[in-house]
């Protein structure tokens, strides 16, 4: 459960995030997040944000340490996310998810979602749901 | 001819169990000569995804590179240098103008009348709820307008294209994430032409001698959203926590950074 950060693979990164998945965001990504800064991470979800501009679900991550720190995880908008096939039902609150994205540029606990995997390997609320 | 595309589509989603609007859209619009209206009038009724620019107008515009930077007044030049995209009015869900446009689709709509259709309407889902309006009943500009951020449209057709002449616009909006500015002086002529009856293009001439040593044309493709694709809600405000955290020192009421 431990968090863990990875540095690297940035072109691979940013080519998945801009071109494979059709990622449709009301701003620039790179302005609040660094493309530079994978950050991947394990934890229960403790809250699903069904709105606009970005839906949102926020991620309990337990620390070596024994605490817990509450990631707020930046996903597309709610009317792209259905356009590409997800419904709200698509997670549900105490699902354990691991999450990997662009961590914000302030160093705080908020990530933009590159994917979000359930327990059985079904990737969710990225890509389109018949990919 | 429809039908026959939609079969060739990968099997069903299980999650709603219909082909989403997405893979659709990836396998390029619908084709088809261009759909009229009983009087002969071209039907640009539809939703539509693009026809403008997002991220940068000189080149998603077709011009060369530095074809656009080479046309900025010294004014302009500085005022774009001072930009960097956190500062955009988009992040803070205010209008994108004209002829700026979101990966979110519209909607053209005529209001039928006993004669022709006396006004336009552009219904945008992004990146606010928002519309133009265009009048198409003949009238003229009037003559001190306040400035606005989608300004003051007229309307007519030309043939086939459908013209509209827009002044008074306000200095807010960024034509791109760039940050390319403009000045209230701002003019814009937009051709809008549907070439068949999935793609739109339109061909805009840009006039502000406040910003650029001479007019412009720059030009885009719009594309039709697949069948069943709808305007959804989109209420940017609802929960726009744009720079908030993420940004040190950011303050989403200016949407300026402290350095």
């Amino acid at each position: 459960m431990a968090m863990r950060m990875t540095i690297g693979c940035l072109l691979v990164a940013v080519g998945a995030l801009f071109g494979m998945v059709p990622v449709v965001a009301h701003h620039s990504v790179t302005g609040e997040f660094d493309p530079n800064k994978i950050v991947t991470f394990k934890g229960q979800v403790t809250k699903i944000e069904w709105t606009n501009p970005h839906a949102r679900i926020y991620v309990d991550v337990a620390q070596p340490n024994g605490s817990i720190v509450n990631w707020n995880v930046e996903l597309a908008a709610v009317s792209a996310l259905v356009r590409n096939g997800w419904t709200r039902s698509a997670l549900k609150v105490g699902d354990t998810v691991s999450v990997e994205g662009l961590h914000a540029r302030s160093g705080a606990p908020i990530a933009n979602a590159r994917s979000v995997v359930l327990p059985d390997g079904r990737k969710v609320l990225s890509g389109t749901v018949d990919q | 001819m429809l039908l026959v595309t939609m079969a060739a589509l990968p099997a069903q989603s299980p999650e709603r169990g219909q082909v989403s609007i997405s893979t659709q859209r990836r396998t390029g619009p619908p084709a088809g000569p261009v759909p009229r209206l009983p009087d002969g009038t071209v039907d640009l009724s539809g939703v539509w995804v693009g026809g403008g620019p997002i991220n940068d107008i000189e080149r998603e515009g077709g011009l060369k590179p530095g074809e656009l930077d080479a046309l900025l007044l010294p004014s302009a030049k500085a005022l774009m240098a001072s930009r960097d995209v956190t500062m955009e009015p988009h992040n803070r869900c205010l209008p994108m103008g004209v002829p700026r446009t979101t990966p979110f689709p519209f909607r053209i709509v005529q209001t039928p009348t006993h004669k022709a259709a006396t006004h336009l309407f552009i219904l945008q889902e992004g990146n606010i709820h928002s519309y133009r309006q265009v009048f198409m009943d003949g009238r003229k500009h009037p003559p001190d307008l306040d400035p606005t951020w989608y300004g003051h449209s007229i309307g007519w057709w030309e043939k086939d294209t459908l013209v509209i002449d827009t002044v008074g616009y306000n200095d807010k909006f960024w034509f791109d994430r760039r940050g390319t500015p403009h000045t209230e002086q701002l003019h814009t002529i937009e051709r809008w032409t549907r070439l068949d009856l999935g793609r739109m293009e339109n061909k805009v001439t840009i006039d502000d001698a406040g910003a650029f040593t001479k007019p412009f044309t720059v030009t885009f493709m719009a594309t039709l959203s697949p069948p069943g694709d709808e305007l959804m809600e989109y209420i940017c405000q609802e929960n726009n926590q744009y720079g908030v955290h993420t940004i040190p020192g950011f303050n989403p009421q200016t949407g300026e950074t402290k350095k």
